[in-house]
C-alpha cells in the first residue's frame, strides 16, 4: 500500500454479491438508479450486471460492484476533490456532484471493468456507489451503517453488505457465497 | 418503419394514450394503419406492430413483456390477426431508447436488418445475416453494433451503456416462410404463436437491434419501491428461508402454488446451473447451466425433448433407453445433454416448440395408423425406428426449418399438412390431429378446461394464459396428483378464493365449477367468467405487459392466507408507474373495450358464430387422460378428473348465445352491436362495421 493510504480511513461498510446465485433480473440496478436520480435507467446505475445469454454457467453473469477502496484510484486522481472520502457518513468513497466538472479521469482510474465510476453524460459529472448515502428518493437511511436499495430489492439475496474490510487481493471476499440448504433444495449448487 | 422506403417517421404514443399500452395500442394501430385487413400474414400490406407498455423498463415484477401483432399466418383456415409477446431485456431497451413501440409496413427488396440506438433508426444490409440461426445472428449484430468488448462502458449515441444490445430476429425457419416460425430475443424469449417469424421473413425483415441510455421516469419512485418491498415481503419465494418449501427437493413444479424459482425450466439437475430471470422478474422461471446449453429454455422447448427423447449420440456412443430411477450418473448427465442440445436445436432454427411436439405427436400417430412412412400413403423417410433418439427429433427439426422432404408440408404448419394430405377434416374428428380450433394444438382439454378452450375460440388462437385461473384450478391439483401430495387448496376454496378476486364479476363461486350441471360450463355463471378472462388478460396481461405465467395472482403460498396479489398488487404498480389512480375495474373496462375492438378486426376478417365451432372430436371423443378440475356436484365440491367427458355441442352453442348476450354481441352473428360499442366510445368502429354489411343489430331493433 501506499504510504498515504495508511492514513485513509477505511469504508465502514462493503457491498459483497454471489455471482452464482444472481438471475440476472437486474432489480439491483434498476433500483440504484431510481433512488438516486428518480427514473429507472441501467446507464446510471452504480451497480452493474453485465450478462451473455451463451456463456456457460458462472461466467454467464459478471456483477461489477465499487469496492469501496483502501486506495481508491478515483480519490487520488481527481482534481477537485468532487471524489473523497465521506468522513461525516462512514467513510464511503463518492462524489460530490457540485464540484465535478466531468473530466472522466476517475472513469480511467478504476482499475475493474467496468469501471465502477458512471458518466452521467446528461449533466456532464460522474457518479459512483455511495452504499446510498445519498439516495433522494430512498425513504430508508442508507450510508455504510444503513440499508442500501439494491440489497433490499435482489429476489435472490445474492447482495449483502459486510462491515470488516475485504481481503483486497483477487476477488473471493467480494464474490461470496450467500446460498443454503433451501438453494440446494431447489435443485442448484451451493459450492 | 417502412420496409418498402426504408425509411422511419414516428407518431406519438399520447395520440394513443387511451388504450392503455401493448396489445391496446397495437389493435388500434393496426385498426388505423392495415388498409387492407384481409390479406395474407405474409403480404407486405400486413401491418406488424411491436408494442411494449407503462411497466417495462421500470421496477414491476413479473412484468416488462413486448406486444407482436398483425396478421398471423399460422391459423386455419383463416389468417386472423392475432397476437403473441414475448420477455426479456427488449422492451424495456425500447423504452430507454425512447420509444413505446414499433409499427412495421411494407417489404424490403432485400433482407435487411434494423439498428435502433436511442433516437437513431437505421435500415443495414442483412445479406450477410440471412442463413445464420438466431443465436449468430444476435452474436453478428452484437459485434458490428459494439465493435469492441462486452463487458466495458461503451458508448451509445450520447450515452453510454454496459448492456448489450436487444436483438429480436427469426432463424432458418422464419427465412423460409414458415407458418409456424418465431421471433426470437437473447436465448428463448420466443414470440412463439401466430407464426410472426414467417411474417419478418416475407418483409425480409432479418432482426431489429435495440439499444438505449436514457431513462423511464415514474410518478412516484418512493411509492414504487415500497411496492416491490411489499410484494417481495409478502408474495415473491425467499430463497433463504421460503415459508413454503415444496415438500421434496427438486419438485419444479411446485412453483405453481409457491412461485419457487427456476420452477418452468425443467432443466436436468444434473449440472451446476442458475435460475434466471426476464428483467425485473422474482420468478426467474428459467436457467442458465454449465454446460451453456439450453440457455433460458423452459417450458415446451425443454418438455418436449424431456418427455419425447429417451436415447441419444455422444462421444460415439449411443446413450438409452435408460430407467431413469436406475441409471448411473454419467448415462443420466448424457442424456440430458442430448435433450438439450435438442432445445438448442429448437431456439437456433426459430421454431415454435409447441408445433413441434404437435408434429411429433401426430406423426407418429398417423405412422401407427399405417398411413405415414417410408413408402406408405405420406412418405416420409423419418426413422420411425428410432423416433425416440435426440437425432431423430434433431433431422426433424432441420426437416422443418429447411423444408426438406415432408418438412416442406410441415412447415405450412399441421392443418394445412393435413389438408395437403386429404386428411384434416377426418383427424380432426376422430381425434388423430388434436386441433379444437384455429388450426392450434390442444393446451389444455378443451372438452373440460373451458376457461381456455371457450376463450380461444371466441378469439383466434390458443389463448396460452396461464395465470390465475388454470394454476390455480387446474395445475394445482395436477401437481399435487403428480408428487403424490394432498392439493394444497381445496375445490370449495378454489372457487372461493377465485371468486373474490374476479372484480367487477366478484362474488360468485360458480364461475368456476367446471361439471356440466346448472351452474357448470355450459352457464351463465361460465359467461362471466369467459368474459372477466378475456378483458382482464386484454388490459393487465397484454396491454400492461404482465407476465401471463403470474398474473393474474389469485393463489399464493408465500402469502399468509394463501391469498394472490391479485386485485391490488396491478393496480398498486401501475398507479405508482404513471399516477393515474386506475382502479381495477377501470382496467378491466378498457380491457372489455380492446377486445371489442379485437372482435371488430375479426368480424371484418369474416367472422361468424357459425365458424367459432370445435373440431368434431371435442365433441365426439371422450377425455382419456385424467385431467383435474373443481365441480360442483351433489352439493359438493371436489376435484374430478373428468374421464369420459365430451363437449356438448348443442349447450356450447347455447351457451354462446348466452355470453354474446353478455357482451352486448349480436346473438345470430357474435357481432357486436352499435350499442355496445358506442357505450364503449368505438363509434367510428360500429360505422366501419356497418359500411361492411358486419354490424350486430340491437336486441331492441
Amino acid at each position: 500500500m501506499k504510504e498515504d493510504a495508511i492514513r485513509l480511513p477505511l469504508s465502514e461498510g462493503y457491498l459483497v454479491a454471489d455471482r452464482k446465485k444472481c438471475a440476472g433480473c437486474i432489480a439491483c440496478m434498476l433500483a440504484c438508479s431510481l433512488v438516486h436520480e428518480g427514473v429507472f435507467n441501467p446507464s446510471l446505475s452504480r451497480i452493474q450486471i453485465v450478462q451473455n445469454t451463451w456463456e456457460p454457467f458462472p461466467n454467464d453473469v459478471q456483477i461489477g460492484l465499487c469496492r469501496q477502496c483502501v486506495c481508491p484510484d478515483c480519490v487520488d486522481v481527481c482534481p477537485t476533490d468532487a471524489l473523497h472520502i465521506d468522513t461525516a457518513m462512514g467513510n464511503v468513497r463518492r462524489v460530490d456532484e457540485s464540484l465535478c466538472t466531468g473530466c472522466g479521469l476517475c472513469v480511467d482510474a478504476c482499475p475493474f471493468i467496468p469501471s465502477r465510476i458512471v458518466r452521467k453524460t446528461e449533466v456532464g459529472v460522474v457518479v459512483k456507489c455511495d452504499l446510498c448515502a445519498d439516495a433522494p428518493f430512498w425513504n430508508q437511511e442508507g450510508g455504510p451503517h444503513g440499508k442500501q436499495a439494491c440489497v433490499e430489492v435482489c429476489p435472490m439475496r445474492a447482495l449483502t453488505l459486510v462491515e470488516g474490510l475485504p481481503e483486497q487481493e483477487g476477488d473471493s471476499a467480494y464474490e461470496v457465497n450467500l446460498r443454503n440448504k433451501h438453494w440446494a433444495w431447489l435443485g442448484y449448487p451451493t459450492d | 418503419m417502412d420496409l418498402t422506403a426504408r425509411s422511419a417517421s414516428h407518431t406519438y404514443t399520447e395520440e394513443y394514450r387511451e388504450w392503455g399500452g401493448g396489445h391496446g395500442i397495437g389493435s388500434a394501430l393496426f385498426w388505423n394503419l392495415c388498409q387492407e385487413k384481409t390479406v395474407s400474414g405474409f403480404d407486405p400490406r400486413n401491418v406488424i406492430t411491436i408494442v411494449s407498455n407503462p411497466l417495462a423498463g421500470t421496477l414491476t415484477p413479473c412484468t416488462g413483456r413486448c406486444e407482436v401483432q398483425g396478421i398471423g399466418p399460422q391459423a386455419y383456415p383463416v389468417e386472423w390477426f392475432t397476437r403473441s409477446s414475448f420477455g426479456g431485456r427488449f422492451a424495456a431497451q425500447l423504452k430507454y431508447a425512447g420509444w413505446d413501440g414499433i409499427v412495421i409496413e411494407g417489404r424490403a427488396a432485400s433482407p435487411v436488418w434494423v439498428n435502433v440506438i436511442n433516437d437513431k433508426v437505421t435500415f443495414e444490409d442483412a445479406r450477410s445475416l440471412w442463413g445464420l440461426d438466431t443465436r449468430k445472428t444476435q452474436e453478428e449484430i452484437w459485434r458490428r453494433v459494439t465493435g469492441r468488448r462486452h463487458d466495458d462502458w461503451q458508448e451509445a449515441g450520447l450515452g453510454y451503456t454496459t448492456q448489450r444490445p436487444a436483438v429480436l430476429c427469426i432463424g432458418p425457419a422464419g427465412e423460409r416462410l414458415s407458418r409456424i416460425a418465431v421471433l426470437l430475443h437473447d436465448g428463448a424469449n420466443a414470440a412463439g404463436q401466430g407464426g410472426f417469424g414467417g411474417v419478418f421473413g416475407a418483409k425480409n425483415l432479418k432482426a431489429i437491434s435495440v439499444r438505449g441510455t436514457g431513462g423511464v421516469s415514474v410518478a412516484d419512485p418512493e411509492g414504487l419501491v415500497e411496492s416491490w418491498l411489499w410484494h417481495r415481503s409478502n408474495f415473491q419465494y425467499n430463497v433463504d428461508a421460503p415459508k413454503h418449501e415444496s415438500p421434496r427437493p427438486n419438485f419444479p413444479n411446485y412453483w405453481v402454488v409457491n412461485y419457487q424459482v427456476g420452477g418452468v425450466a425443467y432443466l436436468s439437475t444434473t449440472e451446476p446451473c442458475r435460475p434466471h430471470a426476464c428483467q425485473s422478474c422474482p420468478t426467474a422461471c428459467r436457467r442458465r447451466s454449465a454446460s451453456g446449453l439450453a440457455s433460458e429454455s423452459k417450458c415446451m422447448s425443454m418438455m418436449w425433448p424431456r418427455f419425447s427423447v429417451r436415447s441419444c449420440e455422444e462421444g460415439g456412443r449411443i446413450v438409452g433407453p435408460i430407467k431413469e430411477s436406475t441409471a448411473d450418473m454419467e448415462d443420466l448427465a448424457a442424456l440430458a445433454r442430448g435433450r438439450h442440445r435438442l432445445s438448442d436445436d429448437v431456439q437456433l432454427s426459430g421454431l415454435n416448440a409447441y408445433e413441434l411436439l404437435a408434429a411429433d405427436t401426430y406423426l407418429m400417430n398417423l405412422h401407427n395408423a399405417g398411413v405415414l412412412g417410408p413408402h406408405k400413403a405420406i412418405d416420409c423417410g423419418l426413422p420411425f425406428e428410432r423416433w425416440d433418439s435426440a437425432e431423430c427429433k434433431h433431422d426433424l427439426i432441420r426437416m422443418i426449418a429447411y423444408r426438406e422432404g415432408i418438412g416442406d408440408a410441415l412447415a405450412e404448419g399441421l392443418p394445412r399438412a393435413a389438408e395437403k394430405w386429404g386428411r384434416y377434416q377426418q383427424d380432426t374428428n376422430n381425434g388423430l390431429l388434436e386441433h379444437p380450433n384455429w388450426g392450434y394444438w390442444w393446451h389444455y382439454d378443451p372438452r373440460v378446461e373451458v376457461e381456455w378452450s371457450y376463450g380461444s375460440i371466441l378469439g383466434e388462437r390458443d389463448i396460452n394464459e396461464h395465470g390465475g385461473i388454470n394454476l390455480a384450478v387446474h395445475n394445482m391439483p395436477l401437481m399435487a396428483k403428480a408428487g403424490r401430495i394432498e392439493p394444497i387448496v381445496s375445490a370449495e376454496r378454489v372457487a372461493e378464493i377465485l371468486a373474490t378476486k374476479v372484480l367487477p364479476y366478484e362474488g360468485d363461486p360458480f364461475m368456476f365449477d367446471y361439471s356440466e350441471g346448472p351452474t357448470g360450463i355450459y352457464s351463465a355463471n361460465r359467461a362471466k367468467t369467459i368474459a372477466w378472462h378475456r378483458h382482464y388478460t386484454r388490459f393487465w396481461t397484454e396491454a400492461m405487459g404482465n407476465c401471463a405465467l403470474l398474473w393474474p395472482s389469485f393463489i399464493n403460498t408465500n402469502a399468509p392466507d394463501l391469498l394472490g396479489a391479485t386485485p391490488q398488487g396491478e393496480v398498486r404498480f401501475l398507479n405508482a408507474v404513471t399516477g393515474e389512480g386506475l382502479s381495477f375495474v377501470d382496467g378491466m373496462e378498457k380491457g372489455r373495450r380492446i377486445w371489442n375492438l379485437d372482435r371488430a378486426i375479426w368480424v371484418l376478417q369474416g367472422r361468424h358464430r357459425d365458424m367459432e365451432v370445435f373440431s368434431g372430436y371435442v365433441y365426439s371423443v371422450p377425455v382419456s387422460r385424467p385431467h383435474p378440475l373443481p365441480v360442483y356436484e351433489d352439493g359438493e365440491w371436489r376435484f374430478s378428473d373428468n374421464i369420459g367427458r365430451r363437449l356438448n355441442k348443442i349447450r356450447f352453442e347455447e351457451w354462446k348465445t348466452k355470453y354474446f348476450e353478455l357482451e352486448g354481441w349480436e346473438s345470430a352473428s357474435g357481432w357486436p352491436t352499435r350499442d355496445t360499442l358506442e357505450k364503449l366510445s368505438l363509434g367510428k368502429i360500429a360505422d366501419e362495421l356497418e359500411r361492411a354489411g358486419r354490424l350486430g343489430m340491437d336486441s331492441r331493433t
